[in-house]
């Protein structure tokens, strides 16, 4: 079996993890210019709740998806009506510390309602690993990763093709133009960030097959998502879902080749030396 | 009758009055200790465990129980007029800059006597550090860096083993393994996340990997709480060592778990520590625990030996609701130790308490832990009974495998092979 | 060059003057530790405005500065026996340098972009530390406990020492930031933020002002972390060199009001006893209600006053006038 290929499958499988998770914060971030702070922590309700639909009503994550996607719409939404629309006209840097203090907020308060024990969910219908000649797939990432892919290519679907799709790229690129077209720029705010909660309450439930349940798990994925959406250009899907796959098959292929220790460095790097190189990331304007 | 008669009798009244109003006062008297605990952010159930095990040791003291440890029989501390423990927790998010500050803090203003605590090495050294300052006694019994007992503090002792100890003890189990079971290994691969925690074990076990003459393959620091690490199980599988190492906090644990059986690592054993004894590693990967040996200073089938262990387990499951743990049994030992000391000393001052801890020698059969007992080395202050054993799971429990002697079910080595599970 | 009117600096007088009694009232060290950490974190908040504030440039990586500041103090103290003072000096130098050296590749950048820059490079530098041998790697440095005196910039019967230190450190960067916002530099730096192209077209030197504004925040940054190491007499990456510091920092500067030179002290003086205090009320529980609480009031100050604390009060004292 060659530990190279299978390192390189791995850093995909992972990469497309990051993507689904880059999507929603770049969405997020290209409309309304908010660094999400909270991200992580939305991730982290939507695993807890796959988690306490499966234990409570035996509901498999699978089929907890489309739950997942309106619950966090509807908390994406309620998020902004009464938290983030009150700052919007504020400094940018006051919308960043709301996020921030609903991500501390969400975190504590999952610990002190569900205690901060670890929990996983153990029979899914994909459990297990396949072995195609020597490489090894787990099914669960396999299955995150498609989801991952049709949840991106939807995402950019609905962008392109719809009215409201395309209402939110205008705004994301020219505020001001779009307020002189008509658009309602705070009903596309609020959508944006009710789809890029959505997005996430989707990565939770696929996440909940194969990954650790706890409340600080955001914390995992929070520093290494910003990069990547920088990496991939603000507001770029496009961006966000291919530097997503690049930054896992780095940081995969680093740490296999090199030093673990350094894996995170490398990805660093990269993104340093692709900013000073093109300052507005791989596809951002 | 004569006058000297009556003033006897009225002396020796007047004196059991005042003993009387004495041991009155002194029953009211309740002796503060501080414990510093992560019991927030990210190590919070860790934390929790400990405190549970803290509270469960103070409830036995101060009530009456009918066990084989110091104090259970009888309320409180004897030579104390029955004093009372109570013990004051402060959070210290596992940061050294809050380890120092609550340590100060619980001194100053709380008045505690005595600390303990605080998990996290890195915590404990700046929380020690204020107690040597301030001149108070820090009993730990749950840091494992060796550097805390190598600054020759005079108000610091160590109950538990350091990573040292414990490295020694893994070795000698593998050359056991060789010497009486006959399964020769030669190489290992140490794996440890790249911290304080980690980055000592290793050091201990490379470097008593080379006094014990075993090959160290792979030497890989991975950082702490990462999203995925099939890129270390990759290197460890192209390292093919015959005994895998891991130092971990309860994340990666997990984490490492699920990716060993993902990508089909199957070496002829592994040796691990810490997040694997975890209360919460079990529930959460279940049997794809099982087989896994880890270091311990505690199982629930002590009982066996020590029926001692199983009272206290059953007092801890009836309490909580959860089976008792390493970590609780860590720090389940520590206010025994104070309460011997300030028992002995019959005093809570410190000067008294310190050198009574230095004079203090509890048996083995008087403590939940294997070890021959509680003695401290009079400069290092280390407990020079303090060892490991190595647990294993089998059938989703820890069960003692080594030393041999001691063990209750029999070690299943090598490592069986993931798919030939279930 | 100055623009303080008389009431301002009988007002400031009076603050000066209980701030330097505050210790000999409020004896207790946790109350004083409190203080310490309140300056050094007013300190930091301090230097991140003249980027942040002033020149707009918003980086979360000012962690990096903070603990190249203590590494090099306790690096030279431990290997070379050097006097933490001139390690202050050093890791001040270094931090700049470095600031500049990351800096002039990151000049083109804006907005977001910068900033996730400056967090990609705190982490290459925490990543560096967490292996480099020489400095203990993971393990990190134990400063070890010397005489106290000055000299040492050690103390061990007293917090006042240090509460004055820190208090001195503070008020340095104060008067810096002072100078700075009411100089000819500080004009430039409010138009790079206004607009970097406009500014460029009015013959501003971007580049080189930008390269100034990062040096001194850095220098400055990395003396509060000289400060950390000296009093906690421990550090390691995991203390020292994570992202939530550069976090702390910019909230302080923000909830007390970015672009003001008292800003982030009123920031500091906020947020740092809310979270000790609370922590130390609730924090034993272990239910995280302190951090609820915590999260809640920073959410509910930015989004009542998003300009900062400070920075409504003075915007009301103005329109006031």
């Amino acid at each position: 079996m060659d530990q190279l290929a299978q390192q390189l499958v791995n850093g995909v499988l992972i990469g497309l993890v990051y993507s689904l998770l880059a999507i929603g914060l770049t969405l997020i971030w290209g409309v309304m210019n908010v660094l999400n702070f909270a991200h992580g922590e939305f991730l982290m309700i939507g695993m807890f709740l796959s988690y306490w639909l499966y234990v409570m009503a035996g509901v498999d994550p699978l089929f907890s998806i489309p739950i997942n996607a309106v619950a966090l719409f509807l908390l994406g939404m309620l998020v902004y009506r009464f938290i983030i629309s009150k700052v919007m006209k504020g400094p940018a840097l006051a919308q960043l510390v709301v996020t921030f203090g609903i991500s501390i907020f969400l975190a504590n308060f999952a610990a002190l309602v569900w205690t901060p024990n670890f929990r996983s969910i153990e029979h899914t219908l994909l459990s297990g690993t396949w072995d195609i000649s020597g490489l090894k797939l787990s099914i669960p990432k396999f299955v995150t990763s498609i989801g991952s892919v049709a949840t991106s290519l939807g995402l950019f679907c609905f962008l392109k093709k719809t009215r409201i799709g395309k209402a939110i790229l205008a705004v994301e690129m020219d505020r001001e133009a779009a307020v002189i077209m008509g658009i309602n720029t705070e009903r596309i705010n609020s959508l944006s960030f009710a789809i890029g909660s959505a997005l996430v309450g989707v990565a939770g439930a696929l996440l909940a097959t194969h990954y650790y349940i706890y409340p600080f798990v955001g914390g995992s994925f929070g520093t290494i998502c910003f990069c990547i959406v920088a990496l991939g250009g603000f507001g770029s899907i496009e961006g966000a879902f291919v530097a997503g796959i690049l930054v896992g098959v780095v940081q995969t292929l680093g740490g296999y080749i090199f030093d673990p220790a350094y894996k995170l460095a490398i990805v660093f790097i990269m993104y340093l030396i692709t900013v000073w190189i093109r300052p507005q990331g791989l596809r951002g304007w | 009758m004569t006058i000297r008669r009556v003033l006897l009798v009225l002396a020796v009244f007047a004196m059991a009055l005042a003993l009387g109003a004495g041991s009155a006062l002194a029953q009211q008297k309740v002796i503060k200790i501080g414990a510093l605990y992560p019991l927030t952010g990210n190590l919070a159930a860790t934390g929790l465990d400990c405190k549970r095990g803290a509270d469960l040791a103070v409830e036995i003291i101060n009530g009456n129980f009918d066990l084989n440890l110091p104090f259970a029989k009888g309320e409180g501390i004897p030579n104390l007029g029955g004093a009372k423990i109570e013990i004051i927790y402060a959070d210290t998010k596992g940061d050294p800059k809050n380890g120092l500050a609550e340590a100060e803090r619980l001194i100053t203003q709380e008045k505690v006597v005595a600390l303990i605590g605080a998990y996290q090495s890195s915590v404990t050294k700046t929380g020690s550090q204020a107690a040597e300052r301030l001149k108070v006694p820090f009993v730990c019994s749950d840091s494992s860096s060796p550097t805390l007992t190598e600054r020759d503090f005079t108000y610091f002792f160590r109950v538990s083993p350091h990573d040292g100890t414990m490295a020694r003890n893994q070795f000698e189990f593998l050359k056991d393994l060789g010497d009486k079971q006959g399964k020769q290994i030669k190489s290992v691969a140490l794996i440890y996340e790249n911290t304080e925690f980690g980055a000592n074990v290793a050091k201990m076990q490379q470097q008593y990997a080379k006094e014990f003459g075993f090959n160290v393959v792979s030497d890989i620091a991975y950082p702490a709480n990462a999203s995925d690490v099939t890129s270390e199980v990759g290197k460890l599988i192209s390292a093919k060592p015959d005994v895998v190492m891991h130092a971990a906090y309860i994340t990666d644990a997990i984490l490492f778990t699920k990716t060993f059986k993902e990508m089909n690592l199957v070496p002829q054993g592994f040796l691990t520590m810490a997040g694997y004894i975890e209360s919460d590693y079990l529930p959460t990967v279940k049997a794809d625990g099982n087989f896994m040996t880890v270091r311990s200073t505690f199982a629930l089938d002590l009982a066996k030996k020590k029926p001692m262990v199983g009272q206290v387990a059953d007092l801890y499951m009836k309490k909580y609701g959860i089976p008792m743990g390493e970590n609780t049994a860590r720090s389940f030992t520590a206010p025994f130790v104070l309460a011997d000391a300030f028992n002995r000393a019959k005093s809570t001052d410190s000067q008294a308490v310190v050198k009574a801890l230095l004079e203090t020698n509890i048996p083995g059969d008087q403590i939940i832990n294997p070890w021959k007992g509680v003695q401290f080395d009079p400069k290092s202050h280390q407990n020079i009974h303090a060892s490991a054993m190595l647990v294993q799971i089998q059938d989703e429990a820890y069960h003692t495998v080594w030393p041999f002697e001691a063990a209750s079910r029999e070690l299943k080595w090598p490592f069986p092979a993931w798919k030939d599970r279930k | 060059m100055f623009d303080i009117s008389g009431k301002q600096i009988t007002v400031g007088g009076i603050v000066l003057a209980l701030l330097i009694l505050f210790p000999l009232v409020v004896t207790s060290p946790f109350g004083q530790h409190v203080a310490i950490i309140t300056f050094m974190f007013a300190m930091c908040g301090v230097a991140w405005n003249l980027m942040g504030g002033y020149a707009g440039m918003f980086s979360f990586g000012q962690v990096a500065f903070f603990g190249i500041g203590a590494y090099a103090s306790s690096f030279l103290l431990v290997t070379f026996n050097v006097s933490p003072w001139i390690g202050l000096m050093v890791g001040g130098v270094i931090s700049a340098m470095l600031a500049a050296s990351i800096g002039y590749p990151c000049s083109n950048l804006r907005g977001h972009y910068f900033a996730i820059a400056t967090i990609a490079f705190a982490e290459i530098i925490r990543i560096v530390f967490n292996n480099w041998k020489l400095v203990g790697a993971a393990e990190g440095i134990t400063v070890p406990m010397l005489k106290e005196s000055v000299g040492n910039f050690m103390f061990h019967s007293s917090k006042l020492p240090y509460y004055y230190i820190i208090l001195a450190f503070l008020l340095i960067a104060v008067a810096v930031c002072y100078w700075v916002s009411s100089s000819k530099m500080g004009y430039y730096f409010r138009a790079i933020k206004e607009s970097h192209d406009i500014a460029h077209v009015l013959g501003v030197d971007v580049v080189r002002y930008r390269l100034y504004s990062i040096m001194i925040s850095a220098f400055l940054t990395s003396m509060a972390g000289t400060f950390y190491a000296q009093y906690i007499l421990y550090i390691d990456p995991e203390s020292v060199m994570i992202m939530p510091i550069s976090v702390q920092i910019v909230l302080v500067a923000m909830l007390g009001g970015a672009n003001t030179v008292l800003g982030p002290v009123i920031g500091a003086a906020i947020l740092i006893p809310l979270s000790e205090y609370s922590r130390a009320w609730l924090g034993y529980k272990g239910t995280g209600v302190d951090m609820i609480v915590y999260g809640t009031l920073i959410t509910i100050i930015s989004m009542y006053q998003p300009n900062g604390v400070w920075g409504s009060i003075t915007y009301l004292l103005r329109r006031g006038k």
